[in-house]
C-alpha cells in the first residue's frame, strides 16, 4: 500500500471518564470505500469510538482527522457534533433514536433538510429557494426511502414501524445528509435472520451503489465477517488486533478475548 | 409464575411512604399555589391574621383541589403497580341488578331516579356558578328556572351526563352514550345549541323567559355574534360526532382513527365563517366587549401565539416571555418621549413597531445565546429570572423609567400620508382592534408556513431527540435562539399595542404572573397548534372579562385563579394534550405516557444520553 487515502486517521486516542479509562491510546485508519468493522467485547470501547469520532466526547489526548476528500483534512476533536456531521460524517445508534412523533417519510426529510440553506425568513414568506429545496428534499426523501426499500410505509409514524423497519429508516435518514462516512452502530441487533440477510445486502449496496466508506460496530460475526474487509478488535478500551476476517478468526488474542483464554494456553 | 400470584389479593389499602409524599406533595402544592395566587385577606397579607385569611373561599379551594389531585394520583399510581384494581373492572353485582332482581319497576324506579337527580344537580348549576355563591336554593328557585329556556338546555346536557357519567359508573343500564343513534345525537346536540342561543348570553344563559319570545327579539337574535359562536360550537360537536369512526375496526391506532378528516370545502367554510366572525361580530358588540376584544383577547392571542413558538414548536419553556412584552411597551414609551429619558427623536406609534420587534428580538438572541444550552428545568429558571430583572429595572430604574409611578402619556397612532388624516380615539376601540388584525393575522399564516416548513420540521427533531438531531448536522442551539427570537419579537409587537392603547404603563402590568397566564392560554389551547393556542387564548381570556361584567355571578377577579387553577387540573388529567392539539405534539404525550422515553416538564420526550 504505497498510495494510501484514508478518510479517518486516529491517532493515540485516549479518552477518560474520571478514573475510567474508556479508550487508551487507540490508532486506527480507515481507507477511502473500505468496510470496516470494529469488533470487541461488550465495554471494550467500541460506542466511545465512535462517539469521539463524531465530536460527542471530546478525548483527552490524540487527534482524529477526516478526510471528506483526499485534498482536505478536517480535525474532529474539538467541533460541535453538528458541524463534525456537516462535514460528511453520518451515523445511526446503538438503541435507535427516530423522531417518533413524525412519519417515516418526515424523518428522512428532516436528514436531507438538514444541509440545506433555507432560513426562518424563506421558510415563512416560502420565497422561491424554500420552494425549490422543498422539492429536491421531497424526491430525495422518497429516493432514499426506496432505496431501503420503505416506499410502503412513507405515512406511518416512526414510532409504530417494526424494529427491523426502524433500523433501515435510521440509516435512509443518515444518507439523507449524503455522508462521505457512514457509522453504523450494532444495526443488527434486536433484528430476524432475514432482516439481517436485507441488512448485509443493504450496507454493501450502500457501499458499491453510492460510493461510502462505512464503519460497522457489530456482535454478529457471520455478518461482519461477511461484509467487512478490514477488521478491528478492541478490548479493555485497546486495539488489541487488527487484519482481514481471515487473519483475525485466527487471532489467539481475540479468540482469548471473546472465549476467555482454554486451558492450553493458560499452561 | 406462582399461584399466589394469581390469587385474589386481600383488600388492602397498603399505602407506603410514596403515597403519603405524594399527597403532601399535592395538598402543599394547593397551599403554595392559594398563597402565590392570594387576593386581599389571604395569608400573604399579614394584617388580616392567619386564621381569617386561611378560611377564605380560594385558599380552602385550593386545598380541595389538593387532596382531590392527590387522590387522583395516588389512585392512578396503585392501580399501574397492581396493588389497587381498578373500580370499575371489579365484577361484582350492581345496584341495578340487585333492584332488577327484585321486580321491573324497582328496575325503572332506580333508572328514574338517578336520572332525577343528575337533572337537579345540574340545574343546582345553572343557577349557582361555582364555590363562591352567595344564593339560598330553594324549591321556589328551582321551579323558577322551568320559566328560562337555557334551563331545557341544561336537562339535555343532564341527559347526556346521566348517560356518560352516572349510567356508566353505576351499570344501569346498558345504553352508553355511544349507543345513541347518531341522528338523535346531532338532533339533541342542536336543539340544546338552540335552546342557549335563544340567551344572548354565552356561558351562563341570562335570564331570558318564554313569554319574552316575539319575532322582533328572535329576529335580533341572528344579529347577536353568540348565537353564531353557539352554532359553530353545535356543528362542531355534532360534525366531530359524525366523523368519528368506529373504533372496533380497522387496524390502525385507535386514537389517530378518532381525527376529524378536514376536507378542502370544510376547510373554506371554516375560513369564511371564522373570519365573518372576526370582521363582523365587533360591530355588534357593547363598547366594553369592543375594549375586551382588544385589550383582553387581540393582544393575548398575539402574546400567546409567540410563546407557542417557544413552548409548542420548540419545546423550551419560556417563564420570562413577559419581559419581552415589557420592554416592547417601553420601548414605545421612549420613542414617544413619555419615559424620563429623553429619545434623541419622536417617532409616530406606527413606526416605533419595527424598533420594537428588533429590540425584543436582540434581547431575546441575547439572553437565549448563553443560556440555551440549558435544558428543560434549568432554562425555566433562568428565564424567570430575566422577566424579575426587567420588572425590577422598570420599577425601579426611576430615571430611566419612570419607576412605580408609571410612564407619561404616549402617543396615539395615527396616520398622516398622502392626504390621508387618521388619528386613532380611545373612544372608538375598534379601530384598534381591526388595526391589531393587520399583525394578528399575518402573523397566524406565517407562524403556520413556519411550522410546516423545514424549520418547523427540525423544531420538532430537536425536541425529540437533540443527540440525533445533532448527529443530522442540525446545529440545535441556532433553531432554539430562533425560536426565541420570533417569539420575543412577538411579544415586543404586542407591547407596542398594548403602551398605545393603555396610554400610561405601570411597571406592576408586567409581574411573574403575567409569564404564567400566558403559558396557561398555550397549555390549555394545545401546545404547537396554532388553532388550539389562539382557543386558549379567546376562551380563557374571555372568561374573566364575561364574569367580571355578570357580576350577579359573585364572581370577584381575585377568584379567577381558583377557576383557572381548576380548570388546569382536570385538563390535565383529562386532556392532557390541550383543547386543539397539534399531532406531533398529541404523539410525544402519549408515547411518553406509555413509557416510551420520559416526559420533560412540557410533556415531551426527553431520551435519555447514553454514559
Amino acid at each position: 500500500m504505497t498510495d494510501r487515502d484514508p478518510i479517518f486517521e486516529v491517532k493515540d486516542v485516549t479518552l477518560r471518564f474520571g478514573g475510567v479509562t474508556s479508550l487508551n491510546n487507540v490508532s486506527i485508519q480507515q481507507e477511502r470505500g473500505e468496510i470496516l468493522s470494529v469488533i470487541g467485547p461488550n465495554g471494550a470501547g467500541k460506542t466511545s469510538l465512535f462517539n469521539c469520532l463524531t465530536g460527542v466526547y471530546l478525548p483527552q489526548e490524540g487527534s482524529i482527522t477526516f478526510h471528506p476528500s483526499p485534498t482536505k483534512a478536517i480535525n474532529v476533536v474539538g467541533r460541535a457534533p453538528h458541524r463534525v456531521a456537516r462535514a460528511g460524517v453520518a451515523r445511526t445508534f446503538q438503541t435507535s433514536r427516530m423522531f417518533n412523533a413524525l412519519t417515516t417519510f418526515e424523518n428522512v426529510k428532516i436528514g436531507v433538510e438538514a444541509h440545506q440553506k433555507t432560513g426562518p425568513i424563506g421558510a415563512m414568506l416560502k420565497l422561491p429557494r424554500a420552494r425549490h429545496e422543498e422539492r429536491y428534499s421531497d424526491e430525495r426523501s422518497h429516493e432514499l426511502l426506496e432505496f431501503v426499500n420503505l416506499t410502503h410505509r412513507t405515512n406511518t409514524l416512526a414510532d409504530s414501524l417494526p424494529y427491523g423497519d426502524r433500523r433501515r429508516l435510521e440509516i435512509a435518514r443518515a444518507l439523507g445528509t449524503d455522508p462521505k462516512v457512514l457509522l453504523l452502530d450494532e444495526p443488527a441487533a434486536g433484528t430476524n435472520p432475514s432482516e439481517k440477510l436485507a441488512l448485509a445486502a443493504l450496507i454493501s449496496r450502500i457501499n458499491t451503489e453510492l460510493g461510502i466508506s462505512i464503519l460497522l460496530i457489530e456482535h454478529d460475526m457471520k455478518l461482519v465477517m461477511s461484509l467487512a474487509q478490514r477488521l478491528i478488535v478492541l478490548n479493555f478500551g485497546g486495539v488489541i488486533a487488527e487484519g482481514t476476517p481471515q487473519q483475525i478468526q485466527e487471532n489467539p488474542l481475540v479468540i482469548e478475548a471473546y472465549l476467555g483464554a482454554s486451558d492450553e494456553a493458560k499452561q | 409464575m406462582s399461584v399466589q400470584a394469581t390469587a385474589p389479593k386481600k383488600r388492602n389499602l397498603s399505602l407506603n411512604g410514596d403515597d403519603v409524599r405524594r399527597m403532601c406533595t399535592a395538598i402543599a402544592g394547593g397551599l403554595v399555589l392559594a398563597i402565590m395566587t392570594g387576593p386581599e385577606g389571604s395569608i400573604s397579607e399579614p394584617t388580616y391574621g392567619v386564621k381569617t385569611s386561611l378560611l377564605t373561599s380560594h385558599v380552602i379551594g385550593y386545598l380541595i383541589f389538593g387532596v382531590i389531585l392527590g387522590c387522583l394520583l395516588t389512585y392512578r399510581a396503585k392501580v399501574q403497580d397492581g396493588t389497587w384494581r381498578r373500580i370499575r373492572s371489579t365484577p361484582r353485582r350492581t345496584l341495578f341488578e340487585r333492584a332488577a332482581a327484585v321486580s321491573s319497576i324497582s328496575r325503572y324506579a332506580l333508572l328514574a331516579v338517578t336520572a332525577l337527580a343528575a337533572a337537579l344537580v345540574t340545574l343546582i348549576f345553572a343557577d349557582f356558578s361555582g364555590p363562591v355563591t352567595r344564593n339560598k336554593l330553594s324549591v321556589h328557585v328551582l321551579a323558577h328556572q322551568f320559566l328560562y329556556t337555557r334551563t331545557y338546555g341544561y336537562l339535555l346536557l343532564a341527559l347526556a351526563l346521566w348517560f356518560t357519567v352516572v349510567n356508566q359508573a353505576m351499570r344501569l343500564t346498558t345504553y352508553r352514550l355511544r349507543s345513541i343513534p347518531r341522528p338523535l345525537f346531532v338532533l339533541g346536540a342542536v336543539i340544546a345549541i338552540f335552546f342557549f342561543s335563544l340567551t344572548s348570553d354565552p356561558f351562563l344563559p341570562a335570564r331570558f323567559a318564554w313569554r319574552s319570545l316575539n319575532p322582533a327579539v328572535a329576529n335580533s337574535l341572528f344579529h347577536h355574534w353568540t348565537t353564531y359562536l353557539w352554532l359553530i360550537l353545535g356543528l362542531a360537536i355534532s360534525l366531530s360526532w359524525l366523523f368519528k369512526r368506529d373504533r372496533s375496526s380497522g387496524t390502525g391506532s385507535p386514537r389517530r382513527s378518532r381525527a376529524l378528516v378536514v376536507t378542502p370545502p370544510m376547510r373554506f367554510l371554516t375560513y369564511v365563517a371564522a373570519g365573518f366572525i372576526v370582521f363582523e361580530a365587533p360591530k355588534y358588540m357593547s363598547q366594553y366587549w369592543q375594549i375586551s376584544l382588544f385589550q383582553q383577547i387581540g393582544v393575548f392571542c398575539l402574546l400567546a401565539i409567540g410563546l407557542n413558538i417557544v413552548v409548542g414548536f420548540a419545546g423550551l419553556l419560556d417563564l420570562g416571555y413577559v419581559a419581552f412584552y415589557c420592554l416592547g411597551a417601553y420601548v414605545t414609551a421612549y420613542f414617544c418621549g413619555a419615559l424620563p429619558l429623553q429619545p434623541p427623536f419622536h417617532l409616530n406609534p406606527f413606526l416605533i413597531i419595527p424598533f420594537a420587534i428588533i429590540i425584543a428580538m436582540l434581547s431575546g438572541v441575547l439572553l437565549g445565546l448563553p443560556t440555551l444550552r440549558l435544558r428543560g428545568d434549568y432554562l425555566a429558571i433562568v428565564t424567570l429570572g430575566f422577566g424579575e430583572i426587567v420588572y425590577v429595572l422598570a420599577n425601579d430604574w426611576t430615571t430611566v423609567t419612570g419607576g412605580s409611578a408609571g410612564t407619561g402619556a404616549i402617543t396615539n397612532f395615527s396616520i398622516h400620508l398622502f392626504g390621508v388624516n387618521y388619528a386613532w380615539n380611545p373612544t372608538n376601540p375598534l379601530s384598534y382592534y381591526y388595526l391589531l388584525l393587520g399583525i394578528l393575522i399575518p402573523a397566524i399564516f406565517l407562524f403556520d408556513f413556519l411550522n410546516h416548513s423545514k424549520v418547523g420540521r427540525t423544531w420538532a427533531a430537536i425536541r425529540e431527540d437533540e443527540v440525533a438531531a445533532q448527529s443530522l448536522g442540525i446545529n440545535a442551539l441556532k433553531y432554539k435562539v430562533m425560536a426565541f427570537a420570533m417569539g420575543a419579537s412577538t411579544a415586543g409587537a404586542a407591547g407596542v399595542f398594548t403602551a398605545v392603547k393603555v396610554g400610561h404603563l405601570f411597571p406592576n402590568t408586567f409581574i411573574l404572573q403575567l409569564s404564567i397566564s400566558i403559558l396557561v392560554l398555550v397549555i390549555f389551547g394545545g401546545m404547537g397548534s396554532i388553532v388550539g393556542v389562539l382557543l386558549g387564548a379567546i376562551v380563557l381570556q374571555w372568561l374573566p372579562s364575561y364574569m367580571n361584567f355578570h357580576s350577579y355571578l359573585g364572581f370577584q377577579e381575585a377568584d379567577l385563579y381558583l377557576y383557572i387553577g381548576a380548570l388546569l387540573v382536570v385538563m390535565m388529567i383529562f386532556r392532557p394534550q390541550g383543547l386543539v392539539p397539534s399531532r406531533r405534539r398529541r404523539r410525544e404525550i402519549f408515547d411518553a405516557e406509555e413509557g416510551l422515553g420520559s416526559a420533560d416538564a412540557l410533556g415531551a420526550i426527553t431520551q435519555e444520553q447514553p454514559s
